[in-house]
């Protein structure tokens, strides 16, 4: 059984689709071949690896309640292609919006199964992903939690002499389960959608999200985005203001 | 204000320029978004790729009346009038707020008043259905509560409305 990934994310490193995708394909079975969809140079490339694949599983963001334009004609192409040849074709989709509500992702996933009925292939479903984004964040944090345990680690041995200092590793350990926790429902699901890519059978639709009340997620959200526009100034230059065209 | 964004021939720009205050043609000569939301946080309502949807948010933000014609792709939007939408999150801020019991983004240039899609090509019905709910959803976001959505071109090939 062959599985291909496709990431649609357009951005080029760090993508929360590129994240949850590869989190799913932790527990999938089988051949599986990874794929960045960014530019219309990748779609021959893709296409060619879906000419004998069993599985196809979209990763993207929703970008306007639909799917990323760059996106549109790779799909295009993917319905001439599917036609031609026919294939046969099971289809999954993970979607992750930058709202708390998964829901958000239906017009997305109908769109993508509407896809499918165009190219005869088979639409199996798809996981909606509130808060995705969160997730992304988290696990970069749990990076840098490590270089700080590290280097507590260290400057006990400088310090204190001793090898094995127990407090970091106990806050680093707590701040996992925490993500652990906060994630556990895109887990969860991402779980049960690798379960059924192994069994070609279909996932159905289902939405979940960070595991956070949406007030609390809202101001996590907006406390993001204020540190970001500080640092690359966009707080100074008009950030709420009503700016007319130039042109 | 009151704008059209079509994904026809350029010559229904001309044709139909006199009934609109602004008339964007969607002819995909632009690049698509990408997802870096430096528009929020970096050059608030400007788009940091120096095309010409390089300030689309701020025409589509300042529309009171916003009137798009897209050929059908899969229940959503043709590529080229899709690029255009995505290119434009720059009408809202960053912010969070709450609208329909749901999570969106506070409005830059608040409310407009209504959106009119005309949806041309071969629609399904369960496109039809997909493009029910897309409209209403992409209303909510952009606080619009007068919305609707129509499968015809309003438009003849000399651009007379039908």
């Amino acid at each position: 059984m062959k599985t291909v990934f496709i990431d649609c994310s357009p951005k080029k490193r760090l993508s929360a689709s590129g994240f949850i995708m590869g989190l799913t394909r932790l527990f999938v079975m089988g051949e599986k071949k990874n794929e960045k969809l960014r530019t219309p140079s990748d779609h021959d490339r893709i296409l060619n690896e879906i000419l004998d694949a069993d599985n196809v599983v979209f990763s993207m963001p929703l970008y306007v309640d639909g799917v990323p334009s760059h996106l549109l004609p790779f799909l295009k192409k993917m319905e001439e292609f599917c036609l031609e040849q026919h294939k046969d074709l099971n289809v999954y989709v993970i979607a992750n919006n930058g709202f708390i509500e998964g829901k958000q992702n239906e017009p997305l996933m109908q769109i993508m199964e509407n896809f499918c009925d165009r190219s005869s292939i088979t639409w199996c479903g798809g996981l909606g992903i509130g808060g995705g984004v969160m997730m992304n964040v988290m696990r970069i944090l749990l990076v840098v939690f490590l270089g700080i345990a590290l280097l507590r680690t260290v400057m006990s041995i400088i310090n204190e002499g001793i090898f094995f200092p127990i407090r970091p590793w106990i806050v680093y350990g707590k701040q996992i389960l925490e993500v652990l926790a906060l994630g556990c429902g895109i887990i969860t699901f991402d779980i049960w959608l690798a379960i059924c890519i192994n069994k070609k059978k279909g996932y159905g639709k289902h939405y979940t999200r960070i595991m956070l009340p949406s007030f609390v997620f809202i101001i996590c959200a907006d406390i993001f985005f204020t540190i970001i526009s500080v640092f690359q100034g966009g707080i100074f230059r008009g950030w709420f203001s009503k700016k007319k065209p130039t042109g | 204000m009151k704008m059209l964004i079509h994904d026809r021939d350029i010559t229904l720009s001309d044709a139909v320029k006199e009934k609109y205050d602004r008339v964007i043609s969607a002819d995909g000569r632009y690049a698509p978004c990408q997802g870096c939301f430096k528009c929020w946080t970096k050059t608030p309502a400007t788009c940091v790729m120096k095309d010409k949807l390089h300030e689309m948010c701020r025409l589509i933000g300042l529309t009171d009346d916003l009137v798009i014609v897209t050929e059908n792709w899969y229940g959503g939007y043709s590529p080229a009038v899709k690029n255009i939408l995505d290119r434009s999150i720059g009408m809202s801020t960053p912010m969070s707020t709450y609208r329909g019991w749901q999570m969106h983004h506070v409005l830059r240039y608040g409310r407009y008043n209504s959106v009119r899609i005309f949806v041309t090509g071969d629609v399904s019905d369960k496109e039809k259905e997909t493009w029910k709910l897309m409209t209403q959803r992409n209303a909510l976001n952009w606080g619009v509560s007068d919305y609707e959505v129509s499968f015809s071109d309003p438009f003849d090939e000399e651009g007379t409305v039908l």
